[in-house]
């Protein structure tokens, strides 16, 4: 697993590169909690992340949630099918906003058609 | 906050795990910060080891025995820090006697499931051949518990105004015809979510979801070759954990979130669900059969053992659960507290409920300490909780279950009688009025009313509404049993010809007697409840056991609901009918006089002539008119319902009582008359042209409301 940060139109835009699961959940979240702050909006591009486990899903939620706790906005971007589908049934899809591009999320974003956390 | 526990105090022999002693409730493998809390009970055991396992691995990554110093009374309980607890899959060995006479069924050797296991692995995909040399068979493993609920509650539907829809989760949607993108799984379920609020019921009655082997003594049908298997899964592994292969995220380990899932979007559908458990036994089956877990941890706690030491068997699998032994009993209460409150489910089937209240010995006892503990739990408070009420030992308790005033029973006298009554069998009018009413009889006494009775007429057990009007007898050929397992009361009817027919009369008269049936299930006071795929017909081909047939016998053929549209729409309609009418939803039995004025009792009774029922040996018809301002005891106001039943094989005219002049008697329902008007949209009923009398046609039923 990866994190990398690149900059996108203004929004804090983190890429996630292989596999997010307990091994790795604690590194990953202690190099995106800096970026939680006041009406931050958040996309995490996952295009290149081919598995997120129990407790990657919960990552994910719990940085929704902190977001939404300081009036800021998480996107998700390039979701495989795979956790895609495992985020349906296990409703974790409801907390979240997915679009398939990065610009489509952007474009959202201008719009302000956000997620509720 | 600072805390001085959240240190190691102790480092395992192997040096690599760091301990501290750990805290003996709640038991199981709770996450602590920095670690996992490990706590197991064994009353007999002289030391025990916590084996731990990376997951799948086939053997261990990790022995470590418990401190004697970690031991409080007869709890084991130890932290073990830094674990991957999502890929960890734990076990314990326990050193204790091997004296079978005395109950001790030690063997330092097996590797033990924990009881309180909240996810068990070992059969994460429906049907995948186990590896059998594999020495740790099912594996416990952590459980994440911090599941988002949002605002979802418990629903608290009176009992009285459920209708229950009972399934089995994998033949629900397993079939290719269900086309569900997961079939036969807990996600299969949330995508016949529309199709379940269209049908109208408002709650479902799963079929075991504790984790169960299908596995176990599986084996070829001598008849058709095909595998048989543990289908229904009466047969419990463990109690706390949810039945991986019937989730889709099996494989992920993600069960507990698929069902708690579901459960959440069923309420959001307004539909509760009751769980079908299984207390009376476990999966380790006799002394021959394998440990598992209770029987290496503290055999002589959890089974009721014959005074030599061997298993009493009163569920008829091989051993019976010790359920009013006082820590077994803990373990039920702490069970159903967890479903309750951490799945938010709604109640609970017990399956032969009977054995719940037996002694150590097994001798039947008049106020059974489980039982009442159940009744009267705090988190339980609000849970239907519904007795089989009879057991494999010979216990039939039906009408006679101790129940506290909160116990409801599956009513086996209404199913009976119903279908005596049904087809055709002489002087039925009597019992029938009994089961019209909630089953007075049964249940007038200590504070039950009409809610202690789950009316049904199908359930898994025994024919499908559609088999019970094609088979006179049981064809369980393909369960490999010559024919001599399941039910031989059936009192079942084929209508003229055994099985499958083209005969148009046979079929025109089977669809007949599938409408009679569930106008008078729906009809009648109590909870109703129905087996899923009988709204459109569906059939297991006169297999009236259909436990081990994981195939297309068992499975719900979703294809019956376009060629059976006729029987969808009459239940989907009665349904409606009954969820509009409170008359038909009381929770206290009737008083059988006017209490509220209106010129009618509660209930009357009616025949061929008006106000004169027919009670003799010979009757086969029966009236009754439910007076609408009495509904609910008189706290709800609704229309007079009349219904008029002939299950004569002759036409009969039914005298019709009289309204007050403004108002009419209209046609809700008349199962003689040709789809599509045999039966009304709720609010578009036809008024009679005739008032005084109604022909009702042979072995027909006729529902009328005056407005």
């Amino acid at each position: 697993m990866e994190i990398k940060n690149t900059a996108g139109e203004g929004h804090i835009v983190i890429e996630i590169v292989g596999s997010l699961d307990s091994t790795n959940v604690s590194q990953a979240e202690e190099k995106i909690i800096p970026f939680i702050t006041d009406k931050a909006c958040m996309v995490l591009d996952m295009g290149k992340c081919n598995y997120v486990s129990s407790a990657g899903l919960r990552l994910l939620l719990m940085i929704a949630k902190q977001l939404a706790a300081k009036g800021g906005w998480l996107s998700l971007v390039g979701v495989c099918d795979d956790v895609k589908d495992v985020m349906e049934m296990t409703g974790f899809s409801c907390f979240f906003k997915t679009y398939n591009t990065l610009p489509e999320a952007f474009e959202a974003l201008k719009k302000g058609g956000m997620a509720k956390c | 906050m600072l805390r001085v526990d959240l240190h190691p105090t102790h480092v395992s022999k192997c040096g690599r795990y760091k301990l501290r002693p750990g805290k003996p409730l709640p038991f199981g493998a709770t996450i602590v910060p920095g670690g996992v809390n490990f706590s197991i009970y064994s009353h007999a055991a002289t030391s025990c080891e916590l084996v731990l396992f990376e997951k799948h691995a086939p053997e261990p990554c990790a022995n470590i025995s418990f401190p004697e110093e970690f031991r409080i009374g007869n709890v084991f309980s130890m932290v073990v820090f830094d674990l991957d607890y999502e890929n960890i899959e734990y076990g314990f060995r326990m050193d204790g006697p091997w004296n079978p006479q005395e109950g001790h069924r030690f063997d330092k050797s097996k590797i033990l499931m924990d009881p309180y296991a909240k996810v068990i692995s070992g059969r994460d995909v429906w049907g995948a051949q186990p590896d059998w040399k594999d020495i740790f068979q099912h594996r416990s493993r952590i459980c994440f518990d911090d599941f988002d609920w949002e605002d979802d509650h418990p629903l608290e539907v009176p009992v009285e105004d459920l209708i229950i829809y009972e399934m089995h989760v994998r033949g629900f949607s397993r079939h290719a015809s269900s086309g569900v993108k997961h079939p036969g799984t807990f996600a299969g379920i949330m995508e016949k979510l529309p199709y379940l609020k269209k049908l109208g019921v408002s709650c479902v009655e799963l079929m075991p979801i504790h984790e169960f082997d299908e596995f176990e003594n599986s084996r070829v049908s001598p008849v058709t070759g095909k595998l048989l298997m543990n289908y229904w899964g009466y047969s419990n592994v463990g109690f706390f954990a949810p039945r991986a292969g019937f989730a889709a995220t099996g494989k992920f380990g993600m069960q507990v979130d698929e069902v708690k899932n579901l459960v959440k979007q069923l309420h959001k559908n307004g539909i509760e669900v009751i769980l079908d458990v299984v207390f009376n036994h476990t999966a380790e089956g006799n002394e021959r059969g394998p440990y598992i877990s209770y029987r290496g941890i503290d055999n002589k706690t959890y089974y009721i053992l014959t005074p030599d030491g061997y298993y009493f068997n009163f569920s008829g699998c091989g051993n019976t659960l010790n359920c009013n032994n006082p820590i077994v009993r803990n373990m039920i209460l702490d069970c159903l507290r967890y479903w309750a409150a951490d799945y938010h489910v709604d109640g609970f089937r017990f399956d032969l409920a009977s054995i719940l209240g037996r002694d150590q010995n097994g001798a039947p006892m008049s106020s059974p300490p489980l039982l009442e503990s159940l009744a009267f739990d705090p988190v339980l408070g609000k849970c239907k909780l519904i007795a089989e009420a009879w057991d494999a030992g010979g216990l039939y308790q039906v009408g006679s279950f101790p129940a506290w005033g909160r116990w409801a029973e599956w009513n086996g006298k209404y199913r009976d009688d119903l279908r005596k009554f049904l087809k055709g069998e002489a002087g039925m009018a009597g019992a029938m009025a009994q089961r019209l009413q909630g089953s007075p009889d049964l249940y007038g006494w200590e504070r039950r009313g009409s809610t202690a009775s789950v009316n049904f007429i199908t359930c898994h057990d025994g024919f499908t509404l559609m088999d019970m009007v094609s088979y006179n007898g049981k064809h369980n050929e393909a369960n490999g049993e010559n024919n001599s397992d399941g039910s031989n009361d059936n009192y079942s009817w084929n209508c003229g010809w055994e099985g499958d027919s083209t005969d148009p009369n046979v079929n025109k008269l089977r669809r007949k007697q599938m409408k009679n049936a569930v106008a008078m299930l729906l009809v009648s006071q109590g909870t109703p409840m129905i087996l899923a795929g009988d709204e459109f017909g569906n059939t297991q081909f006169g297999n009236n056991n259909a436990y081990c047939q994981d195939n297309e016998i068992s499975w719900v053929d979703w294809s019956l609901l376009n060629s059976n549209k006729e029987i969808f729409e009459f239940f989907r309609k009665m349904i409606a009918f009954r969820r509009a009418h409170p008359v038909l939803r009381s929770s206290g039995h009737f008083q059988n006089r006017d209490y509220m004025g209106s010129g009618f009792a509660d209930i009357t009774w009616h025949g061929t002539k008006a106000w004169n029922a027919d009670w003799s040996g010979e009757a086969q018809t029966l009236a009754f008119m439910l007076c609408g301002k009495h509904a609910k005891g008189g706290k709800a106001q609704d229309n007079n319902i009349y219904v008029a039943m002939n299950m004569h094989w002759e036409m009969r005219g039914f005298e019709l009582p009289k309204l007050p002049k403004s108002q009419a008697w209209y046609v809700f329902a008349n199962t003689d008359a040709r789809a599509p008007q045999d039966i009304w949209e709720v609010g578009e009923e036809k008024k009679l042209e005739n008032q005084s009398e109604f022909l009702v046609g042979s072995r027909s039923v006729v529902v009328l409301i005056g407005k």
